[in-house]
Parts: C-alpha cells; structure tokens; sequence
C-alpha cells in the first residue's frame, strides 16, 4: 500500500481545485466546456468518496426495514425493484414514497447537491 | 485549407451540382456534433454573392437494437422532408435547400440557410439580454406548436406513430433491460404506466420541442425551431408537456421553457389554431417527460458499456443525471413542483 497522506479524497480536491481555478480561467470553447464537465465528475467522485459509505449504510437499513428481510444492498434494492414491478406495493404506501424521496435525495447529494435546491 | 478539407471539396461539388451553379466553401468549421451526427457552419461563395449555410450530417447507425432505442431517429432525408413540411405549415424553420443524395458521398443530411440568434438554454432562460421577451416566447413556442400539430402527415409516410400508451411501453422496457435492479426508475415507470391517458387524436409533433431546440434572439424573440430529428405522429399534448419538463427549464424560474407561464403557452397555442388544451393531459407528458429523460440520460451513460460509442466524459456525466428528471417527476406528482 502507497502513502496515503493526505488521503484520496485530499488528493482529489486539490487536483479539483487547480482545474477549476488556474486551468479552467485560461481556457475556451470546446476544452473549456470539457473541462467543466470534467471538474463537476470529479466533484461527484469526491463527495462520493466523502458520504458513499455511510449514505450507502444508511440506505440498506432503510431497505431492510422496509422489506423486512436482511440483505446486501444491492440484493435488496433488486428486490424492491421487483416488488414495486410486479405491483405487490401500493405507489401510495406512505413508508414506500418516503424510502424513494430519501434515496433520491441521498443520491443528488453525490451526483448534484444543486439540484435540491432548485 | 480547413481541417475539413476533404468535407468541404466534396460540399462544394455537391452545392454545384445541386444549383447548377460553381460554387466556393470556405470556413467550413463544426458546431457540434457526436459520433451520430454533426452541425457545421461555412460560407457558399455563388455569382457575386456568398451567404452563410449549415451542413447538417447524419450517420444513421446500422443496426437498431429495440431493446435500447426508443424512438426512432430520422435520417437526413426524412428529417429534412419535415422541415420542409412544417415550413409549409407556417412553422419557422431554417429553409431547407439541399438534401443530400448518394451521388454527393456524404452519406445522409441537408444545407440549410443560417439562422441568427441564441439556441443555448440558459441562456435564453436567464440572460438578462433576453428578459423583455421571455413571456413573448412563451406565446410564440405555443403558436409554433399550433403550426406543427396542423402539418400534414400524408406526406410524411416515414414517420412512426406512438401514442401515450406505447411510449410508456417503450421506455419501460428499455428500463426494465438496462436497470431492472434500480427502483426508483420502477417505481416512476410503474406510477405512468397507471396513469396513461385515454387515446386521443394524433397529429405530426415535434417530439424534442424544448428550449434548447430553437433560435432566439431578445428583438424579436423565436427565429426557428430546430432538431426535427425524432419527429412523429403523436398526442399534441405530448409537445406541450416536454416543454415544460423542469430539465428543459435550465434554470429559469418559470414553468414553460424557463421563459414563461404554462397561461402563455397554452394561450398562445389556442389562439393560433390549436386543439383545446388538455391541462391534465399535459401534465401526464410532464411527469413522463422527467421520466423519459431520466430513461435517455441512463441510456447515454451506458453507451461506452455496450462500445456504441468510444468513453467520453459528456456522455458519462449524463449517465449520472438520472435521479434529477426522477427527482422532478416525484416533487411533480406530489405536487411540490
């Protein structure tokens, strides 16, 4: 294992920053727009790096509990997936609507915080 | 020389066959354009006179896979026949002049005359420039809509035919194929699915009429709508809807574009000619809308998966826009939008 101080997610802000405040001022047109593209994924890996985990643990004992079995993650979100598919869960079910507002929300976290508050 | 050397000799070969007349290319340069398609802009030199144009280059991809491709893409030719069509019925279009043929050896596509003004979204959403016109635009897109709903499919014998009924289909099947596991997709799938309107009169509709799609400038408001590409016979009401998907807002505080109420817009469309509104109607196609282009951004995140296209960061990042049209469609139907 190589040093890892600071840690990745150091790393990666700081490399964030550089492209976004020196590279990204003295570029244009198309590598100007690439670029901000490129800053917004690395954004979303950072604050993946960040959050991922205790976002992804919360998630799963919400999934849980919902489905009242146990399970990784990605078994049960399959399986919520095919029980709102074959329509054994009313779209109503109030626990239901607020597991996929939270989900929802927890993800735009990662994938675009700005979204939330538009 | 231009690094389109070899597109811009052929350009002007096909220009003077076409015209009869010589004709000079120069700055020949790319708009945009991806691996399907490409936008260019140069300048015909004919006679005395030279005037700007757009090339428009389509490469329809061989093999279709119904699994993924949810609406069918028209190639140049057709794509240029709907644009000479929705000319006709009063729509503003950039005017078609050329349709490239086989002998032209630029595969499928069309020249047309160049229309000033902005087509970036957040801009016309947001830049102050464009702040006097904006409810003006509003109106406008509702009255290029009327126009387009009253173009005449007879002509037209290539395009598909989809109703409400069958797009929800579509798009849950291509879900179902590229995310089975992921259920907030089938949750939203499965609340449009039970929502689907009763048949109603089809028309000719855009089927991507959004702000991003057309030219505007602050004076005189919408010059052209553009992108007539995945064109169809569909519910009217389907246009009106996309319209106003918070996606296609970039931004802008108001419903209908980002520019302006849905008032504007549906009185705008009544008044020149359209159907009445169906107000729930349309909310059905923007609560779909959100869903169909959380569908599209999963599906452009995967193209480098199923080597359709070669990795590229754009087409990545959409993949990871998904929950945001998901996001918009639950605050929709609960009414927090």
């Amino acid at each position: 294992m190589p040093a890892a101080t600071p840690s990745d997610d150091v790393l990666l802000e700081a490399a964030i920053e550089y492209l976004r405040t020196e590279l990204l001022p003295t570029l244009e047109g198309y590598h100007s727009f690439q670029t901000r593209v490129t800053i917004n994924a690395l954004g979303m890996i950072l604050r993946g790096l960040r959050q991922g985990a205790a976002l992804d643990e919360a998630e799963t004992a919400r999934l849980a509990e919902l489905l009242g079995q146990d399970g990784s993650r990605a078994e049960l979100n399959a399986m919520l997936a095919a029980r709102i598919r074959d329509g054994e869960l009313a779209l109503d079910d109030a626990a239901l609507r607020q597991h996929i507002r939270r989900a929802l929300e927890e993800a735009l976290q990662v994938n675009n915080p700005k979204w939330l508050k538009t | 020389m231009s690094q389109y050397a070899d597109l811009a000799a052929r350009l002007e070969a096909a220009l003077t066959r076409h015209s009869g007349r010589a004709t000079k290319v120069r700055d020949l340069a790319r708009l945009t354009g991806g691996a399907t398609k490409g936008t260019y802009q140069f300048t015909a030199e004919r006679d005395a006179g030279e005037e700007k144009l757009i090339l428009q280059l389509t490469t329809v991809s061989e093999r279709t896979d119904p699994s993924v491709d949810a609406t069918p893409r028209l190639d140049g030719t057709s794509d240029a026949q709907l644009m000479i069509a929705a000319a006709r019925a009063g729509v503003k279009v950039p005017e078609v002049r050329v349709i490239l043929d086989q002998s032209d050896g630029m595969g499928s596509g069309y020249v047309t005359g160049f229309v000033a003004g902005q087509t970036l979204g957040a801009k016309l959403a947001r830049d102050p420039a464009f702040a006097g016109i904006r409810e003006t635009m509003a109106r406008q897109a509702g009255e290029a809509l009327a126009a387009t709903h009253t173009i005449d499919a007879s002509t037209l014998p290539f395009l598909a035919r989809q109703d409400a009924a069958e797009q929800v289909r579509i798009y849950t099947r291509v879900a179902d194929h590229l995310a089975p596991d992921l259920p907030l997709l089938a949750y939203a799938l499965r609340w449009v699915g039970q929502q689907v309107p009763p048949p109603t009169e089809l028309t000719v509709i855009h089927g991507d009429f959004r702000n991003g799609n057309i030219i505007a400038t602050p004076e005189r408001g919408i010059e052209a709508v553009i992108d007539w590409e995945i064109g169809q016979i569909g519910d009217p009401m389907q246009d009106l809807g996309w319209f106003c998907v918070k996606t296609w807002r970039f931004g802008g505080a108001q419903p209908a574009g980002g520019f302006g109420s849905r008032e504007s817009l549906f009185e705008g469309y009544e008044k020149a000619g359209g159907r009445k509104v169906d107000p729930v109607r349309v909310r059905f196609w923007e609560a779909f809308g959100s869903v169909r282009w959380a569908v599209m951004c999963l599906r452009k995140g995967m193209l480098y998966a199923t080597a359709e296209e070669p990795i590229s960061i754009e087409q990545c990042t959409i993949g990871r826009r998904i929950e945001e049209g998901l996001y918009d469609f639950l605050n929709l139907i609960e009414g927090r939008d």
